[in-house]
């Protein structure tokens, strides 16, 4: 039998719980208060092959938003709808259009040398008329009736090249009509659209970048330079958010947590009309190019956290509401001097709006 | 009774030495280092098993407008908003979890005053992925940091 005296296991014990205690207890900012700081001015990276990347932040800009709840109200309006096939023009009021949007935009891959987001936009927009059980135009019928429908996917990509240079770019699925969630339209409707830039960074407050994309912003297919610009002032009262022809800002900070801005945003696509309970072949392969751009205020702060609160108030100006017919939905390209005839030209007057919206931001 | 006992001691033993193995594992995590903005350096530190990291080197030591050290003024909590960023105390809390990763920590942006729940896993030797996030890690965004070292002599 082995012989283990009692004394040896009780040393073995004592000798460790010192050594344990010792190793919870490395405490190297005991000097913090007399520590010289200036011995850290020359410091260099132990490996050499350290590159940078522009970072994607601006100081003293608005944070990103990772999902978004809000509700947009429009007020009373009139919508001119112009003779299609055997019905006349008819002039419609609008008592309200409102509805739910939601977007998220979630990082697939978030770190300094690439940053992928896959987001997904979902709108709901509801026309009140003021004559519902009275209305004669299908345009005014199926807007009553169904309302329009927004379903967007994207992915966006921001590749730094080097510590001051980046690309940017974004593609987007979008399926827009007058269809229901229940009885989703084709997806031979869908609606694409694509943005590259390429930008630099050549301070902390100071954002550029330039390309092109292929955009439904005006309502119908176009393809247009893009030039992002996001700066703030050395005193972080002030700034500018832009990302022309979408939105453009100037931004007042109250703090990092409360900022006001004016400005614009071009909100835009083309909504497939198949209202089947009005439109027969060959009238049921109709496009609305609707466009429209809202100056506004708005308002944004931390309510808690990451949660922050966004409130908008502004007049929005119809830029299109007319109605193409796409064959069997291939799309085609007017551009701004094209002569394709529209199906109709539509008119609209133009109202105040709101929009009010709770999110989460981005670290 | 005495093979009970020398189970025992081997085991204890046997946590001993796993436990500094663990230890010096975990302490790779000591020293200076670069976040990927080259804005700041932060050294951390262990304080009982936990670690830390303040900021001890800012670019822009100064505030520009007074010319006096740049403060906290972002902080929510408006009794900090004095206090000196060099030596301002932005990683806390952070545990060893094994295999190259340190976790149930926060770090705080000076930038925008707010504080996230972070993650740190070291990819090698002098590179550190920090991964600040909101409730859930997928919400997050991941920053490189380079470990620092005294100049080389010439």
């Amino acid at each position: 039998m082995l012989y283990f005296p009692k004394s040896f296991g009780l040393l073995l014990i004592f000798s460790y719980l010192p050594f344990s205690a010792l190793m919870a207890q490395v405490d190297s900012t005991q000097a913090e208060e007399e520590e010289d700081f200036s011995m850290y001015d020359n410091l260099e990276f132990v490996d050499e092959s350290v590159k940078r990347f522009a970072s994607v932040k601006v100081s003293g800009k608005s944070p990103d938003k990772l999902v978004s709840v809000g509700y947009d109200f429009q007020g009373a309006y009139g919508i001119n709808a112009s003779d299609f096939g055997t019905n006349t023009a008819a002039n419609e009021q609008v008592s309200a259009t409102h509805g739910l949007r939601f977007a998220a935009n979630i990082p697939v891959i978030s770190k300094n040398s690439i940053i992928i987001q896959a987001g997904l936009t979902y709108w709901n927009t509801k026309y009140e008329f003021e004559n519902s059980d009275k209305l004669i135009h299908p345009l005014h019928k199926t807007l009553s009736e169904n309302g329009l429908t927004t379903t967007e996917a994207a992915i966006s990509v921001y590749k730094p090249l080097t510590e001051t240079s980046f690309l940017l770019a974004r593609v987007a699925a979008g399926l827009n009509g007058d269809y229901k969630l229940a009885d989703f339209q084709p997806m031979k409707y869908n609606r694409y659209s694509v943005a590259l830039l390429w930008g630099k960074k050549p301070l902390d407050n100071k954002q550029w970048a330039i390309g092109l994309s292929q955009t439904y912003r005006a309502g119908e297919l176009n393809y247009l330079p893009v030039l992002m610009y996001n700066w703030t002032s050395t005193n972080r009262k002030w700034g500018v958010e832009s990302l022309l022809p979408a939105r453009g800002d100037v931004r007042y900070n109250f703090s990092p947590r409360s900022m006001l801005f004016a400005g614009f945003d071009l909100e835009g696509t083309s909504f497939r009309i198949g209202n089947k309970n009005e439109l027969n072949p060959p009238f049921n392969d109709l496009e609305l190019r609707r466009s429209e751009l809202r100056f506004r205020l708005k308002y944004e702060r931390q309510l808690i956290g990451f949660i922050w609160i966004s409130a908008k108030v502004g007049y929005r100006y119809n830029y299109s509401f007319n109605v193409d017919r796409v064959e069997n939905g291939e799309d085609f390209f007017r551009g701004f001097f094209g002569d394709q005839k529209y199906v109709m030209e539509n008119s609209l007057t133009n109202p105040l709006f709101f929009n009010f919206s709770i999110n989460l931001v981005s670290p | 009774m005495k093979k009970v006992i020398l189970s025992a001691l081997v085991s204890l033993m046997l946590v001993s030495v796993s436990y500094a193995q663990n230890s010096e594992e975990a302490n790779r995590l000591i020293g200076v280092w670069e976040p990927s903005h080259g804005k700041a350096k932060v050294k951390i530190d262990k304080i009982g098993d936990k670690f830390y990291g303040r900021i001890v080197w800012l670019k822009t030591a100064k505030n520009p407008e007074t010319g006096e050290p740049r403060v906290d003024k972002n902080n929510p909590d408006e009794s900090l908003r004095n206090t000196p960023l060099r030596g301002y105390r932005i990683l806390k809390d952070f545990v060893y979890a094994g295999e190259d990763e340190w976790s149930e920590g926060t770090i705080y942006d000076p930038e925008n005053g707010n504080t996230y729940s972070c993650s740190i896993k070291m990819t090698d030797e002098n590179t550190l992925d920090i991964r600040g996030y909101i409730g859930v890690s997928a919400l997050g965004r991941t920053d490189i940091w380079k470990r620092l070292k005294m100049p080389s002599k010439k």
